[in-house]
């Protein structure tokens, strides 16, 4: 029997991951339309996600969003899903902070990220894992 | 009244496994099958229900974790608009 380490040379690795189905981003612009748009999405995330797979889009995205929620650990905390974002260099999916979000990620010692969508013909998925160093004494 | 409003959202957009109008104000929403997504048309359709808007601060899960949690955010909202 081994005990595995949940750090390894002073760094901490974090992982969150999360599944949405299109069908809900689908419900939910229908019933909800521009104020679902908005309550979850940057004006950034939403120009990106346009065309015929835009529920595709918004349904990685959405899922990035949780799946960074999950890396934080902290359920009493709020998390306004604006404040994470994702956005892309060339081909690679990126995630940036914003607000209170970046602030606690700070004060957890998070130093990189990396960030990875994928799709079936129903879902998208998101899988993010964050390299945490020592977090910042209160 | 509050409840029963809550209740009813809960029934139209929570897409549970069970009737929402009937678990107990206490139980956990999300293991009776509330998905992560789900709970942000519950936030949506409340706002439209009760003229609120939700705030930054409470967008936390503990606020859509039960009938009771939700009625809770809804009272302090409502009193805070009065």
């Amino acid at each position: 029997v081994i005990s595995l380490p949940t750090e390894v040379d002073g760094h901490r690795i974090r992982v969150g991951c999360d599944v949405v189905p299109f069908a809900d981003v689908q419900n939910s612009l229908a019933a909800f339309g521009d104020g679902y748009l908005r309550k979850v999405f940057t004006t950034s995330e939403i120009d990106d996600c346009q065309g015929s797979n835009r529920a595709h889009g918004l349904a990685a995205r959405f899922a990035a969003k949780e799946a960074v929620i999950k890396v934080f650990a902290e359920p009493d905390m709020a998390f306004p899903w604006r404040e994470i974002e994702v956005t892309r260099d060339g081909p690679l999916p990126l995630l940036r902070l914003s607000g209170s979000l970046a602030e606690r990620a700070q004060q957890q010692g998070w130093r990189s990220s990396s960030l990875s969508l994928s799709h079936s013909d129903c879902h998208a998925m998101a899988v993010v894992l964050v390299v945490c160093g020592a977090p910042e004494s209160d | 009244v509050i409840q029963k409003k809550i209740r009813d959202v809960l029934v139209a957009h929570g897409r549970m496994a069970v009737n929402a109008g009937e678990v107990d104000d206490q139980a956990d929403l999300y293991d009776l099958g509330l998905t992560s997504h789900a709970s942000v048309d519950v936030m949506l359709a409340l706002e439209d229900a009760f003229d609120i808007e939700f705030p930054d601060e409470v967008l936390k899960k503990s606020t859509f974790a039960s009938v009771r949690n939700i009625e809770q955010v809804i009272q302090d909202l409502v009193k805070a608009v009065a």
